[in-house]
């Protein structure tokens, strides 16, 4: 029996030893579609759809290049030709081919002075990005030609209630604005000339999640409102949307809305003149419009008992205005992407891998 | 080693009446000082362990149930953690437990209820008319580990004394190819060392008039870095990840055995506390990321009165109050001061009845209610029944059935943000059967046990995502689990001094979601759940000839998915079948003044390369020896 036994084991392989890479060349457009995966699993995965073919490739990190894309994927981007990835809990960015989706470089906490968990870039110029940081009280600055870390830029916000964080960011001329949203209500502004904090924006409703810049130069921002749960509160647990204006930092609308239990994000149309935002359902709003209407523009699918789907993040296609929308289904399985027109027509659906959050347009 | 085999008695007892259980003796539980109980348990039975690591969590799962359908014993005394409702079992060694049973599914409503999956019911035993004893043993291995073991030991007619005392230290940072990153770099486990103190005392009186005194005190300080990700980027050098965990454990019991009588009171005290840190201190910033702290006080009551009638009936009560305080706090984004500061009774009362009507056939009927703050969980019945077929091989036929309830863990209800307060108690029936024997011959033993089940759990607490952002939990699942138990062990005897002993166990464990759909794209619905093996192996060989012992444990877990829905179309919706291999030699050596042993270890024999949970790359071959010295003492001799 200990014979056979140890036969058999010798006989076996416990652990995936690495793929080969797999060789890829995807020409023309496509999306790429970041799903964020299990927070200290590893298991977060890039897919890769092609808008005319309706083809999906999914797993394309581990399977180009033979390694994990990490852990917590949190946002991607696309600029000159290369797509970005930060990988929150792991602390790398990484530089990928959009062909060949290869890695071209990488860019890790340990290498910089203050970055923990990165969370968002945002590009001035081929030589120069912003990286924000869950924890960190400083925004990290990096070539991402070259991937190298070249300096930060403290927030000077004090911790509150142990956090640090910025999200998001978008600019306006030479201000890049970006939010605050664990325990915190601000809009910072940073100078992009001298690359400081130079002012800051305070809202009345807490936790800001998203962020959006119509053709105007207004901005829009909606809250997360806090929470509440059982006796505890923080804030009103109301979302509200904020219309500012970029030049002025006046707040010029806030309107509360209609949940206490929603995953809240913002996009633009390729103009930037309609605002898509994710408050359960997805509503359209002309950016010109007062409120955001009652009716939602794309209804979460419903199952018997009426339970929503997790609308979970939402990307529009500079291209032709398509909207994709993620939906985490359990959390725990892989996730859907629906395919809508900018009219509000499902064009396809596909599974992508866990937690599908962020969408980048090659 | 010397070690002391307990014997397994031939004689049936009516107060076991029906129940599957595993038992683990000291000949299992002593064999390698720098084990745990999780080691132990995966090693030696059917339970599946889900382990980060060594020294790191470990959790085990009967039957494809969750962590918290297992309830844990010390003497008694339940020691699952009131916030999690879960014991780590790598906090346990195994050098610090005499026996250990294993109670499978219904037959855990024995000793408590909410053992949905089964319970692990734990002791420590006197050592009466032994005399003095002393045992030191070192061990030092791979990775800078080190493990040190003392026990001191008194026994004389009426009392008996023992003291232990276990250090285990290691750097743990062994290295791995770390198939995770681009080139498949060879990188070091960063962040796994630990610190271990264990401290243990156990005093115990006899009257030799029926009355039997014990006091067990249990302390334990444990400092653990908390391994980083295969995928993590960081310097470990920047950071500073680790768990402080310091318990005191004590129970105080008296028991009484009259002819017709056997009455107990017991008392005990757990005390627990929990530090997570994780910080980076780098240009004089200091960022916490994790600042954890939790401590909970338990106290409790216990008695219980056996009343035998006559040879073929036995009535059994039980009483126990637990009471528990928890004050949990964190830096949350989602509450302000204590996550929360609250205590909670909790009432468990059993009313049992066992009767022999005939000579081959034992009936069994136990009546739980428990309660816990104001509410009542439904009356828990449960019938057993046995039958013994044929009397020399002991071969038995079993069957059980039993209701079974598990309230909410504190977690649950209270946690900021997410708890719920609303939850009920989870709901489980089991329908077991099975077969068992035991053959002893002068020259070779062998006993068996097969077993089927049949399981449903309802209301199955689950924690999802909600769209804040955080996790809430309710009251979601169904599930179905099914499946076989089987366990066989065979010694025999042979000519010069040889003698070798096998061991096997097999569990086939289909664990099935059979919850509504969450939504209408949900895949999850008739999987199985995320980390349950459906087959889990073992298979331990012992040889030995004269004073050498030769050991080999060979263990394996079938793939585990990583994801509801069982999707294997990407790398990491899947963990590969598990096969692991140990062996250890072991020579002892009997001087007049002393005894002594020296083994050697090698785990992990083939060098496999392997992850039990994703993105935690475990260690490869890696060796450990031991010296053992006992001291010889005159023994003292009972007049």
């Amino acid at each position: 029996m200990l014979l056979s036994a140890f036969m058999l084991a010798a006989a076996c392989s416990n652990s995936d030893p690495g793929i080969e890479p797999e060789a890829f060349g995807a020409t023309g457009r496509g999306v790429f579609i970041l799903c964020e995966g299990n927070y200290q699993a590893g298991n977060s995965t890039l897919s890769y759809y092609n808008p005319a073919t309706r083809e999906v490739e999914n797993g394309i990190f581990q399977r180009a290049n033979g390694a994990k894309l990490g852990d917590t994927g949190q946002s991607i981007q696309i600029y000159d030709g290369v797509a970005y990835v930060a990988m929150e809990n792991s602390g790398i960015i990484w530089a990928l081919d959009t062909a060949t989706f290869r890695v071209r470089g990488q860019l890790t906490a340990g290498e910089t002075e203050h970055m923990i968990n990165p969370r968002y870039i945002h590009f001035l110029s081929s030589e120069k990005a912003y990286v924000t940081d869950l924890y960190s009280p400083y925004i990290t600055v990096f070539n991402p030609r070259t991937m190298q870390y070249t300096g930060s830029i403290s927030t000077r916000q004090a911790i509150s209630f142990g956090y640090s964080s910025t999200e998001e960011m978008v600019q306006w001329g030479n201000r890049v604005f970006t939010n605050c949203w664990s325990y915190s209500n601000k809009i910072l502004v940073i100078d992009t000339t001298r690359d400081v904090v130079c002012d800051s924006i305070v809202l009345d409703s807490w936790q800001p999640k998203s962020m959006a810049l119509d053709s105007r130069g207004k901005l829009w921002v909606i809250t997360d409102g806090g929470y509440s749960t059982g006796d505890d509160s923080f804030g009103d647990n109301i979302p509200h949307l904020y219309c500012i204006d970029a030049t002025t930092l006046a707040i010029e609308s806030d309107q509360p809305l209609d949940t206490d239990e929603a995953n809240v994000q913002l996009a633009m149309n390729p103009d930037r003149t309609v605002l898509y935002l994710i408050n359960n359902d997805v509503y359209r709003m002309e950016v010109t419009a007062s409120h955001v209407p009652v009716r939602p523009f794309i209804e979460a699918g419903r199952n018997k008992n009426g339970t929503r789907n997790y609308l979970y993040g939402i990307g529009v296609d500079p291209h032709n205005g398509d909207i994709y929308v993620g939906d985490a289904v359990d959390y725990r399985q892989a996730g859907m992407v629906y395919r809508y027109s900018a009219e509000g027509t499902l064009i396809d659906q596909f599974r992508v891998g866990i937690t599908p959050n962020g969408f980048a347009f090659k | 080693m010397d070690l002391d085999e307990v014997q397994v008695t031939g004689q049936r007892r009516l107060r076991d009446t029906g129940v599957q259980r595993t038992v683990l003796d000291s000949l299992v539980l002593h064999q390698n000082v720098a084990l745990s109980m999780s080691d132990i348990l995966t090693q030696h039975s059917t339970l599946f362990i889900k382990s980060y690591g060594r020294a790191t969590e470990s959790t085990a799962e009967f039957r494809g149930t969750s962590p918290s359908h297992t309830q844990v014993l010390w003497n008694g005394m339940k020691i699952n953690s009131p916030m999690l409702g879960t014991v780590d079992f790598s906090t346990i060694p195994a050098y610090f437990v005499d026996q250990a049973n294993l109670l499978h599914g219904a037959s855990s409503l024995t000793l408590t209820g909410g053992g949905l999956g089964g319970a692990v019911d734990m002791h420590t035993l006197p050592l009466f008319d032994q005399g003095h004893s002393l045992q030191y043993i070192q061990g030092a291995g791979s990775f800078r580990t080190f493990d040190q073991f003392l026990r001191y030991t008194y026994g004389n007619e009426h009392w008996s004394s023992s003291t232990r005392l276990v250090y285990s230290t290691s750097k743990n940072d062994f290295k791995y190819t770390n198939y995770d990153k681009l080139g498949h770099p060879t990188e070091r486990n960063k962040s796994g060392y630990f610190d271990d103190v264990h401290a243990m005392q156990d005093v115990y009186y006899r009257d030799g008039k029926g009355n039997r005194i014990g006091l067990m005190g249990w302390y334990t300080h444990s400092l653990r870095g908390l391994p980083f990700l295969s995928v993590d980027y960081k310097n470990n050098t920047d950071f500073k990840n680790e768990h402080r965990h310091d318990a005191a454990r004590a129970v105080v019991s008296w028991d009484r055995t009259l002819d017709q009588w056997n009455v107990g009171v017991r008392g005990g005290y757990l005390w627990q506390d929990n530090r997570y840190d994780y910080f980076t201190t780098r240009e004089t910033v200091s960022t916490d990321i994790t600042h954890a702290r939790s401590r909970s006080q338990q106290g409790y009551v216990q008695a219980n009165a056996d009343w035998m009638p006559r040879a073929n009936w036995l009535v059994t009560a039980d009483l126990a109050l637990y009471y528990n305080h928890v004050r949990s706090t964190d830096k949350s984004p989602f509450h302000i001061g204590d996550n929360y500061n609250l205590g909670r009774m909790e009432y468990n009362l059993s009313l049992s009845a066992k009767y022999r009507p005939v000579k081959n056939l034992s009936l069994s009927a136990i009546l739980r209610e428990e309660c816990y703050r104001h509410d009542f969980v439904p009356v828990i019945p449960a019938l057993f029944a046995e039958y013994v077929i044929h009397r020399p091989w002991n071969l038995v036929v079993k069957a059980s059935v039993a209701r079974n309830y598990r309230y909410p863990s504190m977690d649950d209800l209270y946690y900021k943000p997410g708890g719920n307060p609303n939850l009920r108690p989870e709901r489980g029936i089991t329908y077991d059967g099975g077969l068992e024997c035991r053959i002893e011959k002068k020259r070779y033993s062998l006993s068996a046990n097969l077993s089927a089940f049949d399981s449903y759990i309802t209301d199955w607490i689950l924690w999802t995502p909600n769209a804040k952002g955080y996790w809430q939990p309710s009251n979601l699942k169904k599930v179905h689990n099914y499946g076989t138990e089987m366990t066989a062990t065979a010694m025999v005897r042979m000519k010069h001094h040889w003698k070798l002993t096998l061991t096997g166990n097999y569990a086939f464990t289909p664990s099935i979601n059979k919850s509504e759909r969450l939504a209408d794209n949900d895949a999850s619905y008739g999987k199985q759940l995320v980390y349950v093996p459906r087959h889990s192996t073992n298979l331990s060989g012992r040889l030995s000839w004269k004073t050498w012992t030769l050991t080999y444990q060979w263990t394996h877990y079938s793939e585990r998915f990583t994801t509801t829905s069982n999707d294997v179309s990407y790398i990491t919706g899947r963990l590969r079948p598990y096969f692991m291999n140990d062996i250890s030699l072991e020579k002892t050596f009997q001087w007049r003044k002393c005894h002594a042993s020296l083994k050697g270890c090698v785990n992990n024999l083939l060098g496999s390369e392997y992850v039990t949970v994703l993105s935690r790359p475990m260690a490869g071959r890696n060796f450990e020896i031991f010296l053992e010295i006992k001291p010889q003492w005159h023994k003292h001799k009972k007049k």
